[in-house]
């Protein structure tokens, strides 16, 4: 115990970065203060977060993994395009590295940006192991900066993540606090009148759902690279210094909105690729999304960075300060958001209305909304000129954010990719997923199936497949593809942004497509933690490409729902 | 956008564009006297010509050196493949017209690769249009160039800069810097 203790302790101090091309990493159990409490995780060379590993576009790397666990484990190089072999899901990927065995991963570096590796086995990655991933990039990038820091966020809760699947399938609401109580429901019927009130509750209850239901868990400590809001993660710089800070989420369960009181921050890059620079003084980053932004500095005085809780349970906070010690205030959490009848859109399935019901509370369809035709036309939707509403949420949503200053807050409307990788082209077919599930039941799914039920997804290496999103829950659901891009359809044609996780908004349709390059087996899930554990998770097989031998080598993997 | 509400913004945007970042210079140029940013010049006064090269983003080079009383040619193209804007003035003045920049963005006069050129040229009555037609200033799509002549008539804290919203922000400015 003591050893692991200053392992951690020296992990912690020293994590920052490996440069050579071979890399070691083992996997450790660790201590992981957050300040809240103290509880016993996972962790890299002996910390949570693991380090920072640097690799630079164009070269090989190779990664020895050293499996210091008593069960299995794997790592799984988020958001990075490499042979399937390489991406580490279990029972798809590889079947996982045995205790005491050591796993080499070896896989060029075909990409630049921010990026994050974890572990995709059993609950280890909500439990802690997760880390940054650096690429340097082989030419100029498209932006300058004096300094940079990760910042990667994560939502440690106290209980395993063993025992947060056990209490939710137990009872879907147990980590919700924020139901709405009795004195709510007679405060709401004095506003609008017992009938309507009880109506309201009755017909969420039917839905298997409550208004306050935009966080399943509750409970957590937001951190910042491994620091709980007292610990204050501090990044330092000079005055007059531009900042690049590279926002990584890698939550379990939580979306966080973050803003830097006083400072306008420009978005570079989303998910690790370049888009058309954008100011904004807040933005939402979805879990396993990341986001590179660019501040710039004149004065000498402190900043906080405060990322709240999409659900407002909770939040992380650092501070940039041109010296150790200084400190910014730290806002009040604001009011936590209540879903609407918007949010439901058309399409629960499990609830026992009948069509009256759907149609009354369903005037507004955006369920079926068409983002393709979005572009600067969507300017019009908003309730004022100067607040456009956003597009990715569905007309009235509960969750539709706004910046606390009354400023800009990022949409994904506004991600333009800076330079396309992909010629723009029509796709050859089209998809539909339907983002199901039974919150009663703490079931998810997608077209009603858990993974353990369904039949993989089948491609053809070389076409190009649009994806449709139908999400027919009231969660939000981060959808991640591994292997290959998702070009998410922003309306932009060709300048349609790549990103790795595309979060689909309650009661909304989302397009992405997918240039079909990359031979082999892949996982695609809802990247929140116990969703995907439940079954919101598929198994892509792409066929025919220039390496098929391979591709059929494997196929009689073991089922691999872990995540 | 429908065709009302277009032409009920469009007067407020022509006000605003016309102007001009160089009209704002003329009060922020300061404390070095009303005519620090230096003024557009004349041919044949030119000593020497600067190649200046848009990329996206960032220009080439990223800093260049002049005297007071110098008067420049700047031959400024467009290699990158986004919009983007050569405009000479203090840092303050940049920043006053991203504020109008943005304002072309948010209406469709300027998008990533192409500038409305027809709706910049509209007469929007009163003799206002949104023409980006200050001299201390072009504006590029990508593969054009274009010339300024300018004249810095005395040492000031000048920036050439792109003023295309977020391309500033992003790094797309270098120093003039004086003799």
């Amino acid at each position: 115990m003591k050893r692991q203790l200053l392992a951690a302790v020296f992990g912690g101090l020293f994590t920052v970065v490996v440069n050579a091309a071979e890399y070691n990493i083992s996997v450790d159990r660790v201590q992981i203060d957050t300040g809240d409490f103290v509880k016993e995780g996972i962790g890299y060379n002996g910390a949570s977060p693991g380090p920072v590993l640097r690799f630079k576009e164009g070269e090989e790397v190779t990664i020895n993994v050293t499996n210091n666990l008593d069960e299995m484990t794997s790592i799984h190089w988020h958001g990075l395009i490499l042979p399937f072999e390489q991406d580490g899901v279990p029972g798809i990927s590889f079947p996982g590295i045995k205790p005491g065995e050591t796993f080499t991963y070896q896989f060029p570096i075909v990409q630049a940006g921010t990026y994050w590796f974890h572990s995709h086995s059993g609950f280890q990655e909500p439990n802690g192991a997760y880390g940054a991933i650096v690429i340097e990039p082989e030419g100029r990038e498209p932006f300058r900066y004096d300094r940079e820091y990760v910042v990667q966020l994560t939502d440690k809760h106290p209980h395993s993540g063993d025992r947060i699947m056990r209490n939710l399938k137990m009872s879907a609401d147990y980590y919700n606090r924020q139901q709405q109580t009795a004195s709510d429901f007679f405060a709401e019927s004095s506003k609008k009148g017992f009938m309507a009130a009880l109506q309201d509750r009755m017909m969420w209850g039917d839905m298997r759902m409550m208004k306050a239901d935009i966080e399943d868990v509750q409970g957590f400590t937001g951190l910042i690279n491994g620091k709980g809001p007292e610990q204050n993660w501090t990044g330092l710089f000079e005055p007059g210094e531009r900042i690049r800070l590279r926002f990584i989420n890698s939550s379990a369960m939580t979306y966080f909105d973050i803003r830097i009181p006083g400072l306008e921050m420009t978005v570079v890059q989303a998910d690790g690729n370049n888009v058309q620079p954008v100011n904004v003084d807040e933005f939402r980053i979805g879990v396993a999304e990341t986001y590179d932004v660019i501040v710039r500095i004149k004065d000498e005085k402190a900043y906080t960075i405060f990322a709240e809780s999409m659900g407002r349970s909770g939040f992380a906070r650092g501070t940039l300060a041109p010296e150790e010690g200084m400190t910014a205030e730290v806002p009040e959490l604001r009011e936590a958001p209540l879903l609407t009848m918007s949010d439901m859109g058309g399409h629960m399935d499990h609830g026992d209305m009948s069509d009256d019901d759907m149609a009354d509370m369903n005037g507004d369809d955006m369920a079926g909304m068409d983002h393709s035709a979005m572009g600067h036309d969507s300017m019009d939707q908003g309730d004022g000129a100067s607040m456009p509403a956003d597009p990715f949420y569905a007309k009235g949503s509960g969750l539709i954010p706004t910046a606390s200053n009354g400023g800009k807050f990022l949409s994904y409307a506004d991600l333009k990719a800076q330079n396309p990788l992909y010629e723009d082209r029509e796709p050859t077919r089209e998809i539909e997923l339907r983002l199901t599930g039974n919150m009663e039941r703490y079931e998810w799914s997608i077209n009603g199936t858990k993974y353990e039920d369904a039949d993989p997804i089948v491609l053809q290496y070389g076409e190009r497949v649009r994806f449709k999103f139908v999400n027919e829950t009231m969660m939000t659901h981060p959808m991640h593809l591994h292997g290959m891009w998702s070009i998410l359809d922003v309306g932009e044609g060709k300048w349609n942004p790549l990103k790795h996780v595309i979060s689909v908004a309650p009661a909304t349709t989302v397009y992405m497509e997918t240039e079909v390059d990359a031979p082999g087996e892949w996982a695609f899930h809802c990247h929140l933690s116990y969703h995907a554990a439940s079954g919101m998770f598929r198994k892509i097989v792409v066929e025919g490409g220039p390496d098929t031998t391979m591709a059929e080598g494997t196929q009689n993997g073991q089922q691999g729902g872990e995540s | 956008m429908n065709t009302i509400l277009k032409n009920a913004l469009l007067p407020a945007i022509a006000l605003a564009v016309s102007s001009g970042a160089f009209a704002a210079g003329e009060h922020s140029g300061g404390h070095h006297g009303g005519n620090a940013v230096g003024e557009p010049g004349k041919a044949e006064d030119v000593s020497r010509t600067i190649e200046v090269t848009m990329r996206d983003n960032y220009y080439e080079p990223e800093s260049v050196n002049v005297e007071p009383g110098e008067t420049i040619r700047f031959h400024v193209k467009n290699e990158g493949s986004l919009v983007h804007e050569f405009n000479i003035g203090t840092a303050e003045m940049h920043e006053a017209h991203q504020e109008e920049m943005q304002m072309m963005v948010e209406h469709g006069v300027l998008k990533g690769d192409q500038i409305n050129y027809e709706m910049m040229e509209m007469d929007m009555g009163n003799g206002h249009s949104m023409k980006h037609d200050d001299p201390n200033s072009v504006l590029l799509e990508p593969g054009d160039n274009k010339e300024i002549i300018w004249t810095f008539t005395e040492a000031a804290d000048l920036e050439f800069a792109c003023n295309v919203p977020g391309h500033y922000q992003a790094g797309m400015y270098g120093d003039i810097e004086f003799e």
